[in-house]
């Protein structure tokens, strides 16, 4: 067991090299000039990165106009070597340490993601559950369209579409954008209320959109189970259907279900890109974008080793799992 | 059950005792038997027209709605009145005057749905239901070529790792771990952003720029299928034929891409058709953030971009972007449920 999560830890190294040299070398499909302008415009308008700071980002990215391959080269190796040394480099943009931003804004993506991901699975095991019980009958069509509507709808309309809805505007019952109410000091209970009203639309938008997938694969895993010849014994034996589901064939799809919420690491970090735009929240996701839009090089480059990072070890994470849950897996 | 193997297997006609057998029953083919299930499943069927519905509706839409292009503009004029109120006072006697301002515009822009603008036209006096048609070339045309782009990628790269294994499988196997990894809009981002300075810097139009984006998509996106082409393959090629094969002395090319490949087929389209679902998902959002092909032209993604820009739109004139979400929650879920039929018809436990 050791031997094979140390094997598995070196791979995902290696493969963290591999996602670190495409991440390094997209990036450096930017044309210099145009990094320089947009430095320069992001030091005029903000003016919070000194120059010195700037100086030193170029020439550790091997970012110097006649910069040859040995140099960019060279300038790869400074990012891995800082990168080893969790050293993300300063944002162009935000002008503090890369580190510190994703740090500051995580909290926010985080909770929204949590919240949303306890919700999806109340949600969805039990309509999964009933859907593969009563499986070919109305209740199990309209289960499943309802669900696969959900995981056709695109964040930025369904999202758009909540806001035009229950937000200000429309029938107000929400607040259509930010985290918090403009100009009110609140603390405490209050407080955490006004994010939970604020938060209330996003978590919603993840929700919908990702209970199809999840719904899915308990009716899949369930319909396996029950096709199995120890619930065919459960019943002859004359135990009462409610039991038979609960206690014989529901704790069997567990073992996908628990190891697919290793898999969950990164969406619970990462932020949801879209749905954080739409809702113009504070979380990770919609800071990415904004950096993105500003040729925030140190920013993009950290960010994207971060998603990177976090899914890695989501998949290392679910392989162990499986192990752990299921006794006849083998790890090896 | 033996029933049911009947209605599967063969389909029984008038049956004659005196003829032998095998011309009692007529013969079904895999592909038969495969659109047979397909089409008794009422959710596929309703997908494949939402989805055909949908292609019609843009490439010969165009041809009966000609009133309005895609670029052109409504110049009938438009004119806004605004109402301006002043209270002055004068020797304590309190006076409002009502001013009304009329302001003519050479756009008629933001029009509510009417006879000649069936859906209104938008923030800048274009024709939004011909825009919706020719947006939805755009948003299928990309996305097609993306999947069938990546799915060539996939089977031909899975085709080599599946059939010569050893070192080269596990080479390329590592890569598609790699890959995987990625994280897919973010790195869709930075090369937009690489992007912004190539067009600054004249190496590349500015309407190419989804095009290019899509190649990248189907750059990181090619090793779903090339795992699955890989497994199916690793499974094949321990069969009797193709030892046969084998010793017939095909080339490999032959092998893979005539043996093999054809044996992947099924689960290759069943892929494909749920991967295009999820390339209009990625094309609509680039559109959306603004990524998507140039102005004056558009896309699905891009029609909902429009509330972006004026917030007052998002409330008030919903004909502007709801139809173009709708025409991409269709296209996505008509897609899925096509897919899914075809794997359900395919799943040889899945009978019933």
């Amino acid at each position: 067991m050791l031997k094979y999560i140390l094997k598995r830890l070196g791979y995902s190294v290696l493969v963290l090299v591999g996602v670190s040299l495409i991440i390094y070398f997209l990036t450096r499909l930017m044309p210099i000039d145009f990094v320089r302008d947009k430095v320069n415009s992001i030091q005029t308008s903000g003016a919070t990165v000194s120059a010195e700071m700037v100086d030193a980002m170029y020439k550790s990215y091997g970012l110097s106009a006649d910069a040859g391959f040995a140099d960019i080269m060279q300038g790869y190796f400074n990012w891995l070597g800082d990168l080893v040394k969790l050293d993300l480099g300063t944002s162009f943009k935000y002008g503090i340490p890369v580190t510190e931003k994703i740090a500051m804004h995580m909290g926010t993506s985080f909770a929204i993601a949590l919240i949303a991901t306890i919700f999806e699975f109340m949600i969805a095991i039990p309509l999964g559950i009933t859907a593969a019980t009563h499986q070919y009958s109305l209740r199990d069509y309209v289960v499943t369209i309802l669900v696969m509507v959900g995981i056709s709808l695109p964040a930025f309309f369904f999202g758009n579409i909540l806001r035009g809805v229950f937000g200000e505007g429309g029938l107000g019952w929400f607040p259509s954008l930010g985290l918090q109410s403009a100009g009110a000091s609140l603390s405490g209970i209050d407080l955490l209320l006004d994010y939970a009203h604020h938060i209330f639309l996003p978590v919603l938008t993840v929700v919908i959109l990702s209970i199809g997938a999840r719904m899915r694969m308990t009716r899949t895993n369930m319909l396996e189970v029950l096709n199995s010849d120890y619930i065919r014994t459960a019943r002859a034996k004359g135990l009462k259907e409610k039991v038979v589901i609960n206690k014989h064939a529901f704790r069997n799809t567990m073992i996908p279900l628990v190891t697919s919420l290793a898999g969950l690491l990164p969406s619970l970090f990462s932020g949801a890109i879209i749905t954080e735009q739409v809702f113009d929240l504070p979380g990770i996701g919609n800071i990415a974008l904004q950096a993105m839009n500003a040729g925030d090089i140190p920013f993009i480059m950290g960010y994207n080793m971060f998603l990177a990072l976090l899914s890695v070890l989501g998949v290392l994470l679910a392989d162990l799992m499986y192990g752990i849950v299921d006794p006849r897996v083998k790890l090896e | 059950m033996e029933e049911l193997k009947d209605k599967e297997t063969v389909s029984r006609e008038t049956v004659d005792t005196e003829l032998p057998l095998d011309r009692n029953v007529r013969l079904m083919s895999p592909t038969q038997m495969l659109l047979r299930r397909f089409f008794r499943s009422k959710l596929s069927i309703i997908g494949l027209v939402m989805v055909i519905g949908l292609f019609v509706f843009s490439f010969l839409g165009p041809l009966v709605y000609t009133q309005w292009g895609e670029t052109d503009l409504d110049e009938s004029g438009k004119t806004e009145y605004t109402t301006a109120i002043t209270t002055y006072t004068v020797g304590g006697v309190e006076y409002t005057l009502h001013q009304t301002v009329e302001k003519t515009m050479k756009d008629n822009f933001l029009a509510a749905p009417s006879a000649e603008h069936p859906l209104g036209t938008d923030n800048q006096g274009y024709d939004v239901l011909a825009r919706l048609m020719y947006g939805g070339r755009v948003s299928l045309l990309v996305s097609f070529m993306t999947v069938i782009l990546l799915t060539v990628l996939g089977v031909i790269i899975g085709g080599i790792a599946g059939y010569f294994g050893g070192a080269v499988d596990n080479t390329i196997m590592r890569i598609c771990d790699i890959l995987m990894c990625l994280p897919g809009i973010p790195i869709l981002l930075i090369i937009s952003s690489a992007m912004d300075g190539w067009v600054s810097l004249g190496w590349v139009e500015e309407g190419m720029r989804i095009y290019i984006l899509m190649l990248f998509l189907t750059l990181i996106s090619w090793p779903g299928t090339a795992r699955l082409v890989r497994g199916q393959i690793l499974s094949l090629r321990e069969q009797e034929y193709m030892v046969a094969a084998e010793a017939m002395g095909f080339s490999t090319a032959r092998k893979i891409f005539k043996h093999l490949v054809p044996n992947v087929m099924p689960q290759l389209i069943v892929q494909m058709s749920l991967s295009l679902g999820s390339m209009i998902l990625y094309e609509a959002t680039l559109s959306y953030l603004n990524m998507g092909i140039k102005a004056p032209y558009t896309a699905w993604g891009s029609m909902i971009n429009i509330i972006t820009t004026d917030p007052n739109i998002l409330q008030n004139y919903l004909n502007v972007w709801v139809p173009a979400g709708a025409c991409i929650v269709i296209a996505v879920l008509g897609f899925n449920f096509v897919g899914d039929g075809l794997r359900d018809a395919l799943d040889p436990k899945g009978r019933r």
